[in-house]
């Protein structure tokens, strides 16, 4: 184990200084890029959070929609093998079984990188 | 002299012999300086006129994609449509004036950044119909002008637009640094759904939105960036200029955050355009599908050290933004 602080702790840190005293310090072109990097921070000090039980939802929502057993296997490999049963083709009740474990995935990646981005689903343009 | 004073040096050299009279330039400023190209707005004054202009300069260094002359000539194009677009003053392929190849072009006055021109909408309950119907008459005005008429250079799909579409973006999941099911099953959604071969072929902007407009208190000024201008499927402008990721959170309001696509249809019918909806859904779909891949190669360039850089590496933390549109959007196909 580290010592503390954190590295969600160390991130929040980083992410401050970056949005604080760097960001009124630069303009234009470096400006932008360091309010790019403070919101890599943020993203990554959630990430620190929630990334391993994203993951592992992750491995369970695949190994679902795929019909496999989740045990010993990586959201990776678990990917590879769905988009080559896509690929394939033809199977209706797969692409069914893998647009709501997609949709959760999805949102488990949302919650890290874009919070609040699933907010908007589209409803009142889909026709 | 430094790069500033030499390409003003070079501006008020190059515009003395286009004009055939004494130049002075003045007021330059550097727009934007990318890798690919640089903007320069300056004002160039013959005798006591003033003329506002933008010149756009390709970096002798960067990989030209297409000839100088090709970028210009769709300006031109667009304009004697009846398109607002800048009007082009001179272009010149000699890069010993400014470094590069170049066109000069009418500065036109008014906003270019989106949350700007959202500003101006909240401003005046009127701007955001108008401007969406304005948008509609002039994507109508190109989309009816003979493509015979573009240059002969002009990129066009070898077939049907429809299908090159599918397969050139097949190629990009299939060469996607880490798989991405989410891409997979929307290209299965959208060969599925695909429409039949368009009626007949236009010359689209390519990237009509909400950062590529000159937008004033009157509504639209003129499209910019014209450079992946190309034959194709009217409908495609439309769908990509209702895409999310150019509405800048105004989420609800579908056309670039500032109107409704019932504007956006009644303008583009009004000059004489034939709205589709099936196809612009698919088109906004697509386009939405293409901008995440667009937004994952910006992390690869990132990563393979061709384009390193925060920002590309960044995109690719938004690829999942790209996914949950284009989830939601073809969600029916799924239920």
């Amino acid at each position: 184990m580290q010592d503390r602080p954190t590295a969600s702790e160390l991130l929040q840190a980083v992410a401050d200084l970056l949005e604080g005293e760097l960001l009124a310090a630069t303009k234009g072109g470096l400006q932008h890029q360091v309010r790019v990097a403070g919101n890599l921070c943020r993203i990554l000090e959630r990430e620190a959070r929630q990334g391993a039980d994203a993951d592992a939802r992750e491995v369970e929502a695949l190994a679902e929609a795929l019909g496999e057993a989740p045990a010993g296997r990586d959201a990776l490999s678990l990917s590879h093998a769905l988009v080559a049963r896509l690929d394939a083709g033809g199977d209706a009740a797969l692409e069914k079984r893998a647009w709501p474990a997609l949709v959760g995935i999805v949102r488990g990646k949302l919650a890290i990188a874009k919070p609040g981005h699933d907010a908007w689903d589209f409803t009142a343009e889909l026709d | 002299m430094n790069p500033v004073e030499q390409t003003r040096a070079g501006l008020a050299a190059f515009l003395a012999k286009e004009w055939d009279a004494a130049v002075e330039v003045e007021s330059l400023s550097v727009a934007s300086a990318g890798a690919r190209r640089r903007n320069v707005l300056f004002d160039a004054l013959r005798g006591g006129e003033r003329v506002p202009l933008v010149a756009t300069i390709i970096p002798s260094a960067a990989v030209q994609i297409m000839p100088i002359e090709l970028e210009a000539s769709h300006l031109r194009f667009a304009e004697a449509a009846g398109m607002p677009a800048p009007h082009v003053h001179a272009v010149c392929d000699d890069a010993s004036w400014l470094g590069g190849p170049f066109f000069l072009t009418a500065r036109v006055a008014g906003e270019t950044i989106p949350r700007q021109i959202l500003r101006l909408v909240e401003a005046d309950a009127s701007l955001g119909p108008r401007l969406a119907r304005q948008c509609g008459d002039a994507l109508a005005k190109l989309h009816a002008a003979d493509p015979a008429g573009a240059h002969p250079r002009i990129t066009r799909p070898a077939g049907d637009p429809i299908e090159a579409t599918l397969r050139a973006v097949e190629a990009l999941v299939r060469g996607l640094l880490q798989p991405s099911p989410a891409f997979t099953l929307a290209l299965r959604a959208l060969e599925r759904m695909r429409p039949p071969p368009p009626a007949r072929l236009a010359v689209v902007h390519g990237d009509f939105r909400n950062g590529n407009l000159i937008v004033g208190a009157d509504g639209l000024r003129a499209a910019l960036d014209w450079e992946i201008c190309h034959i194709g499927d009217p409908m495609e402008d439309l769908g990509w200029l209702c895409q999310r990721m150019w509405r800048f959170r105004n989420d609800a309001l579908e056309v670039g955050g500032f109107g409704a696509r019932a504007d956006l249809a009644a303008g583009y019918e009004a000059a004489g355009g034939r709205f589709d909806a099936a196809r612009f859904r698919w088109w906004k779909a697509m386009g939405t599908l293409r901008w995440g891949l667009g937004l994952a190669g910006q992390a690869k360039a990132h990563l393979d050290g061709s384009v390193p850089s925060i920002v590309m590496a960044a995109s690719g933390r938004r690829v999942a933004e790209l996914e949950w549109d284009v989830l939601m959007l073809l969600r029916r196909s799924f239920a």
